[in-house]
């Protein structure tokens, strides 16, 4: 009951969660009829759109505006650990998510039928793609949003990785025949949402290459895989900390 | 106080809380509470009274464990606040309280009884009882955001005694309250103290709590000025006299200094701790040649002991 309650409460929490759901969806239509873009340019689209901005979108405020408001001081007070707060927040945007992606694969499937027009081929992996990053970053969004109040948790995300990026995309470049460059490359890559392992995952430039970890032979697509969520858990396990460390108070008079 | 030997309901030891805003400088710190302790007991409700920033909402929120104490502890029916267990005997109603936006007033009372883990049929028969005791028929199924700030108090108040709880922390409970509501929510709260709750209420109004029976803790700037039984704190009280003349020389001649609080030539006013010690000031008077024409024995009341403990503190 107090999980359904909680992970219902992330689609019903504000009246714009259901105009997001739908304005994300017409776009995945719009691009589609209006692009015909190819199976990779549309996967690219869907990484960017749903993997990254949409659970910006949704996560918005997830925390933050029941802590500025003063409505966490009456769930807090609940016969709960206050890590369930969190963990079923998260569930609920994650369920948003797969929701999203699969009305969307819908959709395309759709147009396609009724169009013949472009491909669909490989379009599957580039939504579980998508899907793992919406994870990552609504997992860090939330986590955010434990600390800063209202939406900003996601205004805050969106221009610390525009940045991010344009400072990675420079250091790079400049440091391609550098030493330094792999390490700077592995900075950027490894502990941050992992859009470009992602997006080499469902191009499938990983479907052949494997790694090797002690005396075992891992493929590629499944540690990229495993590290999207290793990196799921530990920005949630960073945000259920801070929520069971931190002091809540109502608003003053 | 008394009910020794039940398991109190709330014990707060040496509670010192001081904010300090990250990376602030120290001598910025605000010290909200100090050295302040205090045990309810099952069945006592306990008004806590003080002017703003005289520390009530601090120590609310502390027992409720919305906030970490700086020092001293806090234990809630024998556990530690902020644990699972002591929340479990725990209703808390906020100053300011706020619903998510599309639930219903019939909704937000499901959910607050889903995340108290009570089963389907308890939190029905819950909810139809609050919608009963605290008169919400006519407004519970209205979106709880439309809801007027007479109604959230209501439906905040449904909300705390969800669970029959063994504790509630009330934070302003009447604040936009009608009349009715307000004589209500004195019957509910002496029900559930009847039953067995003890009840902790922050409230700047002074005589709803008079009403209320109950224990008052004064406070002013963090700490507890007094701590009083309704009887303690209306023993104080003042004897006017009215004279037809010769008030002044009266006072002078027959009264210890002490004793007088105001002296004019037609009246006098005279503390007195003892009702019992009327017939003797006034025939004490009368022997002494005062013309005595009314005698009036005034009670100090809530808000005058207050005043006067917070003149004497300060």
């Amino acid at each position: 009951m107090r999980a359904y309650e909680l992970i219902k409460e992330t689609f019903l929490r504000r009246r714009s969660i259901a105009v997001i759901h739908l304005i994300w969806l017409v776009l995945y239509g719009l691009f589609w009829w209006l692009f015909l873009p190819d199976p990779e340019e549309y996967g690219r689209f869907l990484l960017l759109w749903g993997g990254f901005l949409l659970p910006l979108a949704l996560s918005a405020g997830i925390l933050g505006d029941d802590i500025a408001s003063g409505r966490i001081c009456l769930l807090v007070t609940k016969p709960f650990w206050a890590g369930e707060l969190y963990v079923y927040r998260l569930i609920g945007l994650s369920l948003q998510g797969a929701m999203q992606f699969l009305l969307a694969a819908l959709l395309v499937f759709v147009l396609h039928t009724v169009t013949r027009r472009s491909s669909v081929s490989g379009l599957g992996l580039w939504l579980f793609a998508s899907w793992l990053l919406f994870n990552t970053v609504a997992a860090l969004s939330t986590s955010v949003s434990v600390v800063i109040r209202r939406v900003h948790n996601s205004l805050l995300l969106l221009v610390t990785f525009l940045t991010g990026a344009t400072v990675a995309q420079i250091l790079i470049s400049n440091l391609s025949n550098h030493p330094l460059g792999t390490v700077v490359a592995g900075f950027f890559r490894y502990p941050f949402p992992p859009f470009e392992l992602l997006r080499h995952l469902a191009k499938g430039d990983y479907a052949r290459e494997s790694l090797s970890l002690g005396g075992w032979r891992i493929p590629t697509s499944i540690a990229c895989v495993g590290h999207s969520l290793i990196l799921t858990v530990v920005y949630a396990g960073a945000g259920i900390l801070l929520l069971t460390r931190r002091q809540f108070s109502g608003p003053r008079d | 106080m008394g009910y020794d030997g039940d398991l109190a309901a709330v014990e707060c030891r040496q509670l010192t809380k001081v904010f300090r805003r990250l990376l602030a400088r120290r001598t910025k710190a605000v010290c909200a509470l100090r050295e302040v302790s205090l045990t309810v007991h099952p069945g006592q409700i306990v008004g806590l009274i003080g002017p703003n920033g005289a520390g009530k909402s601090t120590l609310l929120n502390l027992i409720a464990g919305l906030i970490f104490p700086t020092e001293g502890q806090v234990a809630v029916c024998g556990h530690p606040a902020r644990s699972v267990a002591a929340r479990r005997n725990l209703g808390y109603m906020p100053e300011h309280p706020v619903f998510p936006g599309l639930h219903s007033g019939r909704a937000v009372l499901r959910y607050h009884g889903a995340l108290l883990g009570l089963s389907a049929p308890t939190i029905q028969h819950q909810v139809e009882q609050s919608v009963q005791q605290l008169e919400m028929g006519a407004f519970i199924d209205r979106p709880a955001s439309e809801f007027s700030q007479g109604m959230k108090q209501r439906l905040a108040l449904a909300i705390a005694m969800m669970g029959n709880p063994r504790l509630l922390l009330l934070d302003e409970p009447s604040n936009g309250l009608d009349p009715v509501g307000i004589v209500q929510l004195r019957d509910l709260l002496k029900q559930l103290r009847d039953a067995g709750a003890a009840i902790v209420i922050s409230s700047h109004r002074l005589g709803e709590l008079e009403k209320l029976t109950c224990d008052y803790l004064f406070m002013h700037h963090g700490r507890i000025l007094s701590f009083a039984d309704k009887a303690v704190a209306g023993q104080t009280a003042r004897l006017r006299v009215e004279l037809v003349s010769g008030g002044r020389r009266v006072a002078e001649t027959l009264l210890p200094t002490s004793q007088v609080l105001d002296a004019s030539d037609t009246a006098l006013v005279l503390a007195i701790s003892d009702p019992d010690e009327v017939p003797n000031i006034v025939a004490n008077l009368a022997q002494g040649g005062a013309r005595i024409m009314s005698v009036l024995l005034e009670r100090e009341n809530i808000e005058e002991t207050f005043l006067r403990l917070c003149s004497e503190g300060t």
